[in-house]
């Protein structure tokens, strides 16, 4: 689809690292590091010279306190142009779509030709911060020439010891303490989505995703890494190509005593890197390079995080369709981010619902079902894991080659995020 | 104003130990209440059952407003009557179950009965059998609603049956009163079933904490309303309420403020202070006016007309001057006539044409009024005037879509009530059936409502909020 100004952003090609489970192989590294490692494979594979990058616009979720803006880090650690300016945006679990989104609004606006989007994160590095009381006590150490009557204040409003202490980190929702497996575990009953559902539509996301690496398909999409020890990891580490529904079957719940959820059918806390290229058309044909897809409409949606928290793309999806103005039949591929698997079944289920679709979307007939065979065609987030801000970037970057390759026409993308945020955006292969 | 029984009855241990050792005290329920602005969930992950007599009428819509509202649905219905419930459930992530599937722990934080197909007495044991079982698994703060119809053309012993509703709805609050639970009858015309969800909203909510044992009349009289909002009820909208220094005026302004009112609070100019105060808060205005003066009226539609006119107006100034009859001097019974019905006939009538249309217009009345009082027969004449007054005025206005209604508190927990001797005041309170004083937001809660674009069903009616004192049929 062109802008008013005849402008079309294209994607060009796209690398991650591979994706491991946090606290393992890429422990020692953080965002920036990771997010260092993608960006150089993508430069590698695409032959760009350093100074025609002119942007960088990045994801994260868990940004490094002292340094949020990682996308310009990531330029300077790479030595690329001083000139290649860079923004971090972030939000949640949709912010590697936001930094592809972002960058795509800005290349069709005509404000730049040639961007980096992506995004990472790395759960093994997140701070554990201080409660604001430690902070607010410590302040008169921190600032000025203290006395000791200084330290004895502080020791003073230091008890009781409790509320002191550096809290566990989690993901729960601010609005509602949440943990977002205790929301989608109430989704899972509202929805009545059940454990052998969920069992199993993560076991095929497994089969799939094994099937893709034996087969060499994300050769070209992951770029291996050495971690500080040396070791090389090539290929994502919690993919499971042994797995069964019987084996999932034995699992415990996770999130509630009489649950349906478990580590098995949720996906887990993951540390890795996506990074897409994304041109001007003209430039892209100008520098010899052969784009893949455009992004034909992409919608951002937000739902009550105290009702359903991840329904958001039973909304974003219909819109970012009909901003495209295409029909769920017209779609060859789907590729849901799967935060859990009863998530998924749940947003599926009301889009084939045509009450849903006149309650919420205000139209008759339903958005339709989706097919099986065409719906994440190489696994997703239960499978590959999911490092918050890389997972939207890895969808593009597989879809925008499926479409090269196979020859289809449109996917369909959808990704949930905290705070009851949806996204859907459609990809078109490009002639 | 704190009530020691309900403050005592909140320590769990107090409530075992009085009850263990059989002490005569009663210890009432503190109520749930909702103080904070409209939710698009009132009733979200509330356990609401449902029962219907055969031939029910209203059950599709009982099931869309609970699946909106959050419920989830425990479903005493014939097949027929349950598949209504189908599609809500799976559109709101609410799907209903069958009572039997409420835990046998598990409280019902509703119990609701759509008693439209009851025809004749027979008909009523289906009530019966429904409530029977279910009564003692009420939870603190439960609703009961009965779903009837308006008698119009009913045969007589149709009418006798719906009748027979309202009796059974007030005993019931009667009994349900001690674990803080409420009973209201609501009564649907022909041709306004599309108005009943606003007040389902309204009646199973814990915004209706203090209404109890009455029925409510929705009709399609007035102008109906396009899918009237459910939160932020009030933007854009310019609300007048007199009396709002404090007490009930000045819980219904800030009720009011917080839906997104711009409200002009009135109070005379001996109470500029807190008037002014009132209205910085809430972000509104001040107007100092003494209803008693003849040229009130003239100079309240004077400022509402230079606002660009008024979506709603509640009359809450009033007065008491208490003395038996034979005791009365006349000036005192002229000047409480005078106040709290002369000066509402006279303001409405000067305020008319800056009515918005679809306004909202709400009266005070009192449980004085409807039941009578020693020592109130002015007071009483001025607070039933205002029944008839609302009555007749809502037929006048209401092909503009204006509603007028009235709210009659009981006994609340005011600055005039707190000056009653004592001992009076100890038994004014435990008579209501949930054995307690209201509060002002209470009666706020219910202006708020009847003040509310939802509210389009009901109109020239009397709204007792009286936690279920009042005696009588």
């Amino acid at each position: 689809m062109q802008n008013k100004n005849g402008r079309r952003a294209v994607i060009v090609g796209g690398m991650r690292t591979p994706f491991v489970k946090a606290f393992s192989d890429f422990t020692k590294l953080d965002t920036i590091a990771l997010g260092v490692a993608a960006v150089a494979g993508l430069l590698k594979k695409t032959g760009l010279r350093h100074r025609d990058v002119e942007s960088i616009v990045w994801g994260g979720v868990i940004l490094p306190p002292t340094q949020p803006n990682i996308a310009r880090e990531i330029a300077l650690d790479l030595r690329l142009d001083p000139g290649c300016e860079g923004m971090t945006v972030t939000r949640a679990c949709a912010s590697g779509l936001q930094a592809i989104t972002v960058a795509a609004a800005e290349i069709e606006r005509g404000n730049v030709d040639v961007v980096i989007a992506g995004g990472s994160d790395s759960t093994s590095n997140a701070t554990i911060a201080l409660p604001p009381k430690v902070v607010h006590a410590l302040a008169p150490l921190a600032l000025g020439k203290p006395s000791p009557a200084d330290y004895l204040g502080v020791l003073s409003q230091l008890t009781p010891i409790s509320e002191i202490l550096p809290r566990q980190p989690k993901i729960a929702e601010r609005t509602t303490g949440e943990v977002m497996g205790e929301s989608a575990e109430r989704m899972a009953k509202r929805n009545e989505i059940t454990r052998e559902a969920q069992d199993e539509f993560a076991v095929r996301s497994h089969h799939r995703a094994a099937a893709a690496i034996a087969s060499g398909r994300f050769d070209d999409e992951i770029v291996p890494v050495q971690a500080p020890d040396g070791k090389w990891v090539h290929a994502d580490g919690l993919v499971r190509a042994d797995t069964s529904v019987e084996k999932l079957a034995k699992l415990r719940p996770a999130f509630a005593k009489d649950g349906t959820l478990t580590a098995g059918n949720s996906s887990a806390l993951t540390d890795g890197a996506a990074a897409v290229l994304i041109m001007s058309e003209e430039k892209a044909r100008a520098l010899g390079l052969k784009p893949l897809a455009t992004l034909s409409s992409w919608s951002y949606v937000g739902v009550d995080p105290a009702d359903q928290l991840l329904m958001g793309p039973a909304l974003a999806m219909p819109k970012a369709l009909d901003r495209a103005g295409l029909k769920l039949a017209d779609i060859d591929l789907v590729d849901m981010h799967e935060a859990f698997a009863a998530q998924v079944l749940s947003v599926l289920k009301m889009l084939g619902s045509s009450a849903f679709a006149r309650a919420r979307l205000g139209r008759d007939q339903a958005v339709g079902e989706i097919d099986p065979a065409r719906l994440n065609v190489y696994g997703g987030s239960l499978a590959l894991g999911h490092p918050f801000g890389a997972t939207g970037a890895r969808m593009v970057t597989t879809m925008a080659n499926e479409l090269a390759r196979t020859g289809k026409r449109t996917a369909l993308l959808g990704i949930c995020a905290a705070g009851g945020l949806g996204a859907g955006a459609v990809l078109q292969r490009v002639e | 104003m704190s009530d020691f029984l309900v403050e005592l009855g909140k320590n769990p241990r107090a409530r075992s130990l009085v009850q263990s050792l059989g002490l005569p005290i009663p210890l009432p329920q503190a109520l749930r209440r909702d103080r904070g602005p409209w939710r698009e969930r009132p009733l979200a992950d509330a356990r609401v059952a449902i029962g219907a007599a055969e031939g029910a009428q209203l059950t599709a819509v009982l099931a869309e407003v609970l699946g909106a509202a959050g419920a989830n649905s425990y479903l005493a219905l014939p097949a027929s009557l349950a598949s209504a419930f189908k599609a809500p459930g799976e559109t709101f992530g609410r799907p209903s179950r069958p009572l039997e599937a409420l835990a046998e722990k598990d409280r019902a934080d509703a119990l609701v009965f759509d008693a439209t197909g009851v025809k004749d007495t027979t008909g009523l044991r289906a009530l019966y059998d429904f409530f029977h079982p279910l009564v003692t698994r009420l939870g603190r703060s439960g609703r009961v609603v009965v779903l009837t119809r308006t008698s119009e053309g009913a045969s007589p012993e149709a009418a006798a049956a719906q009748s027979a509703l309202e009796g059974f709805v007030r005993s019931a609050a009667k009994e349900i009163g001690r674990v803080g639970a409420t009973a209201n009858l609501v009564i649907v015309s022909k041709g306004a079933e599309t108005r009943l969800a606003p007040v389902l909203r309204f009646v199973l909510s814990s915004r209706s904490a203090f209404v109890s044992g009455q029925p409510i009349t929705v009709t399609a009289r007035a102008r109906a309303i396009e899918e009237p909002p459910t939160v932020r009820a009030f933007e854009k909208k310019i609300a007048l309420v007199t009396g709002a220094a404090r007490g009930i005026g000045e819980a219904t302004a800030r009720a009011l403020a917080q839906e997104g009112a711009h409200v002009v609070c009135l109070d005379r100019p001996a109470d500029d202070g807190p008037t002014s105060q009132l209205a910085r808060s809430i972000d509104g205005a001040a107007l100092g006016a003494d209803m008693g003066d003849a040229d009130a009226p003239a100079k309240i539609a004077d400022f509402l007309r230079s606002l660009g006119g008024v979506d709603v107006v509640v009359h809450n100034a009033g007065i008491t001057r208490d003395k038996t009859l034979a005791r009365m001097k006349p000036e005192v019974w002229d000047q409480v006539l005078d106040i709290n019905l002369g000066a509402v006939i006279r303001t409405t009538a000067a305020i008319e044409p800056v009515l918005r249309d679809n306004a909202r217009i709400v009266c005070l009345s009192s449980i004085a009024g409807i039941a009578g009082n020693m020592g109130q027969t002015n007071y009483a004449a001025s607070k039933a005037g205002i029944v008839g007054f609302v009555r007749a005025k809502a037929e006048e206005l209401a092909g503009r879509g204006i509603t007028v209604n009235a709210v009659a508190p009981g006994f609340i927990e005011t600055r005039m009530t707190a000056a009653i001797p004592v001992a009076i005041r100890e038994v004014a309170r435990r008579l209501s059936a949930l054995g307690q004083g209201g509060q002002p937001e209470d009666v706020a809660q219910a202006i708020v409502f009847l003040a509310s674009p939802g509210a389009h069903g009901i109109t020239g009616r009397t709204l007792r909020v009286c936690g279920g004192a009042f005696v009588g049929a």
